[in-house]
């Protein structure tokens, strides 16, 4: 099932991409590859992090906003604090890991549940941005050192798909060979059950969200390195992507069912679903829209593919 | 006298697993049925087909005479079928008025609800059965009794004609049974029909008409009762004697299914002292475990057993009391703690908290000790599937392999898995909540001698069963609990009777007129 | 009565704190015109938490609402435009609102998908599909559609009376018709309601459809407020209708929670911001205070529970 899953959506990226090569103009160049590279690496990021909290059974709605708070901080730092890029971009870091220790502690300590207390922090994290930036306020002018993690190449490649491989392997390893992906299998599937076996739920659960955090702010930082700005409006909606992702990439909702490279896919199909329709004549005026579109729906026959069989099982005649 | 009810070879299969093969069973009016079995026999299916909360694979069901194609709740609903479950299925946060009002009113969708009408009505009800419950009261602040008594008013209310009790008694106090009792006999009386589970077979022979055994998800018969209150014109069939009851549940010889007592218990593994847990109502508890000894926890539902398991697991951590281990004092803060120290905790509800269904053997077997064998947080699979296939192998565990989902195996041998994943942590103190509920009977007889060898290997067993004849066959020594406290403790292979009396509050010796030596 | 509502009345408690404190320190407040103002552009807000509320009560979450809410004002606006009779106007809008909840609702009850995902993914469907048809166009209505041709105040009075009406109305439904109580029963325990001979199912699939029927009417209480309907109207809708349910004490488990509730966690959200604005504090704070809100509430909430004993 897992496999199928995963399966059909390569089969899917695969169309995508004779597609677009074909009907698209200038799709497979190396500029090109480069760019859908560049555009998706912080909804990449943002996925890459909400899988284990979903796989976990919970989920983060407060990531994107995360991201808003941990790029205007950063400018800020960078700014008026007068910090080096590259000391202002770890303390971002610590931002990002405190903010996602806000909602860990809401949702262990206090056992809230994860939908409303992100929800809150989602309003609260982008509120602040937009009170630290008096809501009009902007970041500019960082030094070329910097924005080189934006707009640069390392061998060729766009300097942050470095970063993005780094942290996918990471946490392909994290959540598929260690004793932490197990945990958050288990508490996805049986919370209670995961805590009968002595196994550290809190914990487990409270660093997921740590982590979603972190890398939050590290795709503030590439956000900010890519557009040369930090404002407050920074990431907005991409935590649905990335729930979206997730989700496309065969992560159940429900808990306990998923893989990271699932999630890869499911990033990959959107960006190339995304750049593709610009790429082609007749829905290149309309393509964020139409992306927007197809993605929404490919959400829902995702959910609803799973489902529909289920259905049909539990009506099958006795 | 009229047929209510009746069953005719209903098959029903969960999975693999076939939970009732072929039953056939019928309810008079005016009649009490009692369905006897011991636990996993069927008893819980069957009550589920009647009330429609499961569709039978197989079998005719027949209401008054009239066929009923598919049995929904809302069907037997109308057709005046109500069950008194266990556990009760109220909405907790309604109120008392509101959960009777809501299953006795028919308002369509866009009815108006009459809340002083439905006041009043859960006022009478709750009168009528003695029950000194607020109407107002949110179901969530009531206690387990409460809530069965609110069922009750609720059936009574809805002018039930079937009314299943699906052990009834377990929770309630000596006072609030007898009033129970009546109530059930006045409902006698008036012509319904009741089909009465419980495991208690002095109340059988006090309140039932009839009995009918399951084991193993088939009828073993149908029988008449010599009530012990009066003679009944009305009886047909042979009457029998609460040791041919017994006889007919277990199906062979009880004394022969255990395996025989080990070596001498040796030094003292756990000792608490005043041991007491105000949140979960465990209070001044003093108990000692020694290595080598199963010490048998006994006592109704309710009494607090669990409740004590959980504690010395650390999931309801104690606020009183001392707990030594090995010697030592220690307190007990989490599940991880308790695992650190040594103590493993079999839970009951092995489907919920003991195996994780969706997860391999494997993955399951080595959930309590990552730390060991997986150093430095890296999976290692060799490691764990050669631990897995050796667990396997010694509790003969029934899967295809160390990869098959913990779901697709049968109970008994989930329950294995689920021992197994502690036998892994090597603990000390060993403590098993209902290891063999819904178990069968072959894996019932093979969870025994796992138990009682890992005892002769040194190990300190607290074995928790609501199953008397498990209890008093498999202990050396039998503590036996009653409201949140331990009432007495008595040695290896005490009578039955004895202990019964102890779990039921009663003086040894008193209650119930004396009867032929019996072991439940 | 206290007891039992102790949540409500608390939060009443700090809203009644909020506005005597006003009521000394900035009475310009309470002047009539820019109050009433403020209160219509709020109210079809008030009608979005009812249903939301509503929603919520039977355990389950809508948060496509904001997109709705867009595209059934665009509906409204186009055939107002088209010179079609203005009742046709206001049913068009109620009908694809209902429409887009029966969606929402099929796929949750029928298809027993949780409602976060099902109504995340409506929500960016039904947002980019109106960008996608609309392009971004602001749509002219036709001069009678402002406050349905009546003077601006009666306009007002009219579009607030809708709003207090619904919240009576909905009040009234959840507390005394049966189908409100079995709202309750399914959020409450669904297994339970399902013994008890409702239909879980059916009771969830309704209650999506109601609240997309509320948001189709809440989006015409909001054209009827301008000359033009703005298609990117009703972002972050969502988010300030649940925030209004959650701070008036509806539990996000499900089973409880009461439409008086709501009515007084949406004033308190709403007058927080002028509150706030009135002694020097400015308004970028505005989103970052709501948030704080909606955790105070969830942190209450999840204390009182620890202590209950969950």
């Amino acid at each position: 099932m897992l496999l199928r899953h995963e399966t059909v959506l390569l089969a899917v990226l695969v169309v995508e991409l004779v597609f677009f090569g074909v009907a698209g103009r200038n799709f497979g160049t190396a500029d090109n590859i480069a760019n859908i590279v560049r555009h998706s690496v912080e909804i990449g990021l943002l996925a890459l992090v909400m899988m284990p909290v979903v796989l976990a059974g919970g989920i983060d709605l407060s990531v994107g906003s995360t991201l808003g708070l941990c790029a205007v901080l950063f400018g800020k730092l960078w700014r008026d604090g007068g910090l080096p890029w590259e000391v202002a971009a770890v303390a971002t870091l610590g931002i990002g890991a405190a903010a996602g220790g806000t909602n860990a502690l809401l949702i262990t300590a206090l056992r809230l549940p994860p939908l409303i207390v992100t929800l809150g922090t989602y309003s609260l994290f982008r509120g602040l941005a937009e009170a630290i930036t008096r809501g009009t306020d902007a970041f500019t002018r960082f030094p070329p050192s910097f924005l080189f993690l934006g707009t640069g190449r390392v061998a060729g490649i766009p300097a942050q798909a470095w970063i993005f491989a780094l942290v996918a392997a990471a946490m392909w390893l994290l959540v598929h060979r260690t004793t932490f992906g197990r945990s958050w299998r288990a508490i996805g599937f049986a919370p209670e059950g995961a805590r009968y076996a002595g196994l550290p739920v809190g914990r487990r659960l409270a660093f997921a969200h740590v982590l979603a955090g972190i890398v939050a702010a590290l795709a503030a930082i590439t956000y900010t390195a890519r557009f040369g700005t930090a404002k407050a409006d920074a990431g907005t909606g991409y935590e649905l992507a990335a729930i979206t992702a997730v989700v496309l990439g065969g992560t159940s909702i429900f808990g306990g069912v998923g893989s990271v490279h699932g999630t890869l896919l499911g990033v990959a199909a959107i960006a190339v679903l995304g750049n593709g329709l610009s790429r082609v004549p007749a829905t290149m005026s309309n393509a964020g829209e139409l992306s927007g579109l197809l993605t929404g729906m490919l959400l829902v026959l995702a959910l609803a593919g799973g489902a529909v069989p289920k259905w049909f099982a539990e009506r099958r005649p006795r | 006298m009229s047929c209510l009810l009746q069953l005719t070879s209903v098959t029903k299969s969960f999975g693999a697993v076939r939970a009732l093969k072929g039953v056939s069973f019928d309810l008079r009016a005016g009649e009490v049925h009692a369905l006897l079995g011991e636990n996993g026999a069927g008893k819980s299916t069957l009550i589920k087909v009647i009330t429609g909360a499961h569709q039978p694979d197989e079998g005719a069901i027949e209401v008054r005479g009239e066929r009923i194609p598919s049995l929904t709740p809302g069907e037997a609903h109308r057709l005046g079928i109500a069950c008194i479950y266990q556990q009760p299925a109220l909405f907790p946060d309604l109120t008392v008025a509101e959960n009777i009002g809501i299953r006795l009113e028919d308002l369509g969708l866009f009815g108006r609800v009459r809340w002083g009408m439905r006041r009043k009505t859960a006022k009478e009800l709750l009168r009528r059965i003695g029950a000194d419950i607020y109407p107002d009261a949110e179901v969530r602040s009531l206690s387990m009794p409460e809530q069965q008594l609110v069922e009750i008013a609720c059936a009574l209310g809805a002018g039930a004609r079937i009314v299943v009790m699906d052990e009834p008694t377990a929770s309630l106090t000596r006072e609030e049974q007898q009033r129970l009792f009546s109530v059930v006999l006045g409902l006698r009386a008036d012509g319904v029909g009741i089909i009465y589970i419980s495991h208690r077979l002095e109340e059988i022979f006090a309140l039932a008409d009839r009995v009918t055994v399951l084991r193993d998800g088939e009828s073993v018969g149908t029988r008449g009762i010599r009530r012990s209150d009066a003679s009944d014109p009305d009886r047909s069939g042979p009457t029998l004697t609460e040791n041919e009851l017994i006889q007919l549940m277990v199906g062979r010889e009880v004394a022969s299914i255990y395996p025989p007592p080990g070596t001498q218990p040796g030094a003292t593994v756990l000792s608490v002292r005043r041991l007491g847990c105000s949140s979960s109502g465990v209070r001044d508890v003093t108990l000692e475990v020694r290595t080598g000894e199963i010490v048998g926890l006994a006592g109704l539902i309710g009494a607090g057993r669990t409740e004590l398991a959980r504690v010395l697991f650390g999931l309801t951590p104690a606020d009183s009391g001392e707990i030594e281990l090995g010697g030592s004092l220690i307190t007990i803060g989490s599940p991880r703690e308790a695992v650190a120290r040594g103590i493993a905790y079999v839970p009951e509800d092995r489907r919920r908290h003991g195996v994780i269904l969706e997860m391999p053997i494997a993955d399951n077997m080595t959930m309590a000790v990552h730390e060991r064998i997986f150093p430095g947080t890296w999976l290692r699979p060799v490691a764990e599937r050669s631990l897995a296939e050796r667990q396997i192998r010694e509790l003969g565990v029934k899967a295809s392999g160390p990869d098959a989902p913990g779901g697709s195996l049968s109970g008994g041998n989930q329950q294995k898995v689920s021992l197994a994943r502690w036998l892994a942590t090597k603990p000390r103190l060993l403590i098993l909540d209902e290891p063999t509920q819904g178990v069968d009977v072959g894996a019932k007889s093979e969870i025994h001698k796992i138990i009682r060898r890992l005892a002769d290997e040194g190990m300190a067993v607290l074995l928790i069963s609501s199953d008397l004849p498990e209890v008093l066959g498999m202990s050396d020594r039998i503590a036996v609990m009653r409201g949140g406290t331990i009432a007495a403790i008595f040695p290896g292979g005490s009578d039955a009777r004895t202990v019964m009396a102890a779990a039921l509050g009663q003086a040894v010796g008193a209650g119930a007129p004396a009867e032929e030596e019996s072991p439940c | 009565m206290l007891k039992r509502h102790f949540r409500e009345f608390s939060v009443l408690g700090v809203l009644l704190c909020v506005l005597a404190l006003m009521g000394v320190f900035a009475p310009d407040f309470f002047a009539p015109q820019p109050l009433l103002s403020r209160l219509t552009a709020a109210a079809p807000k008030l009608v979005v938490a009812c249903g939301i509320a509503v929603v919520m009560v039977g355990r389950q979450i809508d948060i496509s609402v904001g997109s709705l809410f867009a595209v059934c004002s665009v509906v409204c606006g186009l055939v107002a435009a088209a010179k079609l009779p203005l009742p046709l106007a206001v049913a068009s809008a109620v009908a694809a609102g209902a429409i887009g909840g029966a969606l929402n609702g099929a796929l949750v009850a029928g298809l027993r998908l949780p409602s976060i995902v099902v109504t995340l993914a409506t929500m960016v469907t039904l947002r980019e599909g109106l960008r996608l048809a609309q392009q971004g166009v602001f749509i002219d209505l036709p001069d009678g559609l402002q406050w349905i041709g009546l003077p601006m105040i009666g306009g007002q009075y009219l579009v607030c009376g809708i709003a207090i009406t619904v919240l009576v109305a909905m009040a009234a439904v959840m507390r005394h018709l049966a189908i409100g109580r079995a709202v309750h029963a399914v959020g409450s325990d669904a297994e339970a309601a399902r013994l008890a001979g409702i239909r879980p199912r059916l009771v969830t699939f309704g209650v999506f459809v109601l609240t997309g029927a509320l948001t189709g009417l809440a989006a015409v209480m909001n054209v009827v407020q301008s000359p033009q309907v703005d298609p990117n109207t009703g972002r972050m809708l969502e988010l300030e209708a649940i925030a209004a349910a959650v701070v008036g004490g509806v539990a996000v488990s499900g089973g409880r929670g009461n439409l008086g509730g709501v009515l007084v966690g949406f004033l308190l959200l709403a007058c927080i911001t002028p509150a706030l604005t009135y002694i020097g504090v400015k308004p970028y704070w505005d989103k970052a205070i709501q948030g704080t809100v909606i955790l105070l509430a969830v942190v209450a909430d999840g204390l009182r529970n620890r202590k209950n004993g969950r």
